[in-house]
């Protein structure tokens, strides 16, 4: 592995490809070499705006450029597809795909499979894990300054599809809302608490027939902590996805979400934590500081060959719950 | 210390519907702000307490709040700064029209629509012959003319800016052709080329290894006492401005988001050096009346 500089490749250039392939570019000791993208107009442009990046069609087109580590940031349909022939192709053993794993937990399954034949670092895009205030939340639950949590409420919400009217030219992403943004508060919730099971769920169409555009869930888990996930993007008010979690201990009440960190303790202090207060800074900003940290906390893992939380073991529960989640609606 | 250019702003961000410092906020605020008949009530009392300019992202409900100013006479005495594209927005949008590839055919749509025949044949020569610059300027001559139909050619178009999402990513890639392009594009339009972002230090730096003359851009640039935003670091932003050969930068976040209070907030912006104006969002009467009260007489007479 060349230490000087990291060869990375990025494939799928929508808007999360391009998010992390251009904060790769500014991170020290990275070089973004290459790109692969399947829609040829795109290509095309690709190919004249970077003169000193390689740009492909295909995966397989990378295998000889002797790459450290590749991001997979294609629609979530074709990530399991993309993983395995990386991997099979012996293209490279370091691989972060954007959340979630796989379309399904079979895919999940296999690519916790291959992850382990091939080995190196692997790693899920839940960004959430490197936002300050959810940060301080694990921190504080691990120390445990509410007692060991009893129940939680959590959400995901946001307006994308707002008002959208039934059978209007808009069309919802076919992962549905558990995919795309419920997936990070059921990963946060593993990340708190530990393992849990669905107990009840309840789907919902809304924008057209068949789209699952909210989702209500209860879980237990084995020590009888009870919680509850409400998903949605057609809820008023929300511009920017947000992902927010009530939790309740014996000691005190916490609420966090992407802006703020609320404690009250059972004494009846209350403390209130902003983003402002948790040191989010980074040394390059774009969308949100916790992209960086995100890429930059990978990085480093494949520099010192280090293992990472989110894995594709761990992330692959996210992907299991969600099939439970669609098993058990009604 | 701001003594020439007295830029005071209103920010359009609570007509959106957004604060930085929690979504929460935002909601509670109400729909008042992002009304387009209140926001442009809002910005008049912001103007007859000391705002002399508005800096706006270039959307639907901008350009009516602009549309407002023009019929009520109010557009001839502000300067408009106004930031392009609209990029949140045009991510959202790209989740709902097929990813990139589908938001790039609904703008040539757009563009197609808006009937300039230049815009037009310019696009396409674009298109043809994947000519990026072509493209860029198509879509930047496009964004001036619905400005422009919405404010009338009376209005004052002192700068447009390139969105913070656009100017940074075009610095992480190292896409050092769509600065020279940009500004040499604005500058050719009698339009000052203006650059919004979130890395004022690294930008700094990138045009000065450029060789863009530094004199003839404006960076909006949040600065603010509590460091919030201020990317890699508070100190960094502040030696930033310390190199630039004049007052160039509106400083933008100066409440970060509300979790100051004006006055410390105003009095950390009056001692920096290089600071053209500010631009401050307001979402409710009084707000619009003490906050432009207070810039001025911080940051203009003293």
């Amino acid at each position: 592995m060349n230490v000087e500089k990291l060869k990375i490749a990025v494939v799928g250039f929508g808007k999360m490809g391009m998010l992390h392939a251009s904060i790769l570019n500014v991170l020290p000791g990275v070089q973004l070499i290459a790109l692969c993208e399947k829609s040829g107009l795109i290509r095309k442009f690709l190919k004249k705006a970077f003169s000193n990046i390689y740009v492909v069609d295909d995966v397989e087109k990378f295998s000889n450029l002797d790459l450290d580590a590749i991001y997979v940031t294609t629609p979530i349909p074709s990530h399991f597809p993309v993983a395995k022939n990386i991997y099979s192709a012996g293209i490279a053993c370091n691989l972060f795909i954007e959340k979630t794993l796989a379309s399904n937990f079979d895919d999940a399954k296999k690519l916790c499979d291959l992850a382990q034949k091939f080995g190196g670092v692997n790693m899920v895009g839940y960004m959430r894990r490197f936002t300050v205030t959810f940060l301080k939340a694990k921190d504080l639950l691990d120390g445990e300054v509410i007692g060991e949590p009893i129940s939680f409420k959590a959400y995901a919400f946001s307006s994308d599809f707002f008002r959208v009217k039934q059978n209007s030219k808009v069309q919802t992403p076919s992962i549905g809302i558990l995919r795309d943004l419920g997936c990070h508060a059921i990963d946060l919730a593993l990340w708190f608490f530990g393992d849990f099971e669905v107990e009840k769920s309840k789907l919902e169409s809304i924008v057209s027939g068949g789209s699952e555009d909210s989702a209500y869930i209860t879980v237990k888990a084995p020590n009888g902590l009870y919680g509850e996930f409400n998903v949605s993007w057609c809820v008023d008010k929300h511009r920017m996805p947000e992902v927010g979690f009530m939790i309740k201990g014996p000691k005190g009440v916490m609420n966090v979400n992407d802006d703020n960190l609320e404690l009250v303790l059972s004494g009846g202090k209350r403390y209130r934590w902003f983003r402002h207060d948790l040191g989010d800074s980074v040394a390059f900003w774009l969308g949100r500081p916790e992209y960086y940290r995100e890429d930059e906390y990978f990085v480093n893992a494949v520099i010192n060959k280090n293992s990472v939380e989110p894995s594709f073991q761990i992330s692959a529960k996210v992907d299991r719950l969600i099939d439970e989640i669609k098993a058990k609606a009604y | 210390m701001i003594r020439q250019e007295k830029v005071l702003l209103v920010g359009d961000n609570p007509f959106h519907g957004i604060s930085h410092l929690s979504q929460e906020r935002s909601r509670v605020r109400g729909d008042a702000p992002t009304d387009p008949e209140y926001a442009a009530k809002l910005i008049q009392i912001s103007l007859d307490n000391g705002a002399n300019g508005f800096m706006f992202s270039v959307s639907d409900k901008t350009l009516s709040i602009l549309n407002i100013l023009r019929n009520n006479g109010t557009l001839n005495s502000l300067g408009l700064y106004a930031i392009v594209p609209y990029a949140y927005e045009y991510v959202r949008l790209s989740g709902k029209v097929g990813g990139i590839s589908g938001l790039a055919k609904k703008v040539v749509k757009e563009i197609a629509l808006s009937g300039s025949f230049n815009a037009m044949a310019t696009g396409l020569k674009g298109v043809l012959k994947t000519d990026l610059n072509s493209l860029v300027k198509t879509y930047l001559a496009y964004e001036i003319s619905r400005i422009k139909s919405s404010a009338g050619k009376h209005a004052k178009l002192d700068s447009v800016l390139l969105h913070q999402l656009i100017t940074d990513m075009c610095l992480g890639f190292g896409l050092d052709w769509v600065f020279r392009l940009y500004v040499d594009f604005m500058l050719k339009a009698g339009l000052e080329p203006g650059f919004n972002t979130g890395n004022l230090a690294l930008l700094v730096k990138k045009f000065r290894e450029l060789g863009i003359n530094l004199e003839k851009v404006l960076i909006a640039a949040p600065l603010n006492k509590a460091g919030f935003q201020m990317v890699p670091t508070k100190k960094e932003c502040e030696n930033a401005l310390t190199e630039l050969p004049k007052p160039n930068v509106l400083a933008i976040s100066i409440l970060a988001a509300g979790y100051l209070k004006p006055l410390e907030a105003i009095d950390y912006i009056a001692g920096l050096p290089n600071i053209k104006g500010v631009a401050v969002g307001v979402s409710k009467e009084t707000q619009a009346c003490e906050t432009f009260r207070l810039l001025k007489e911080k940051l203009v007479k003293a």
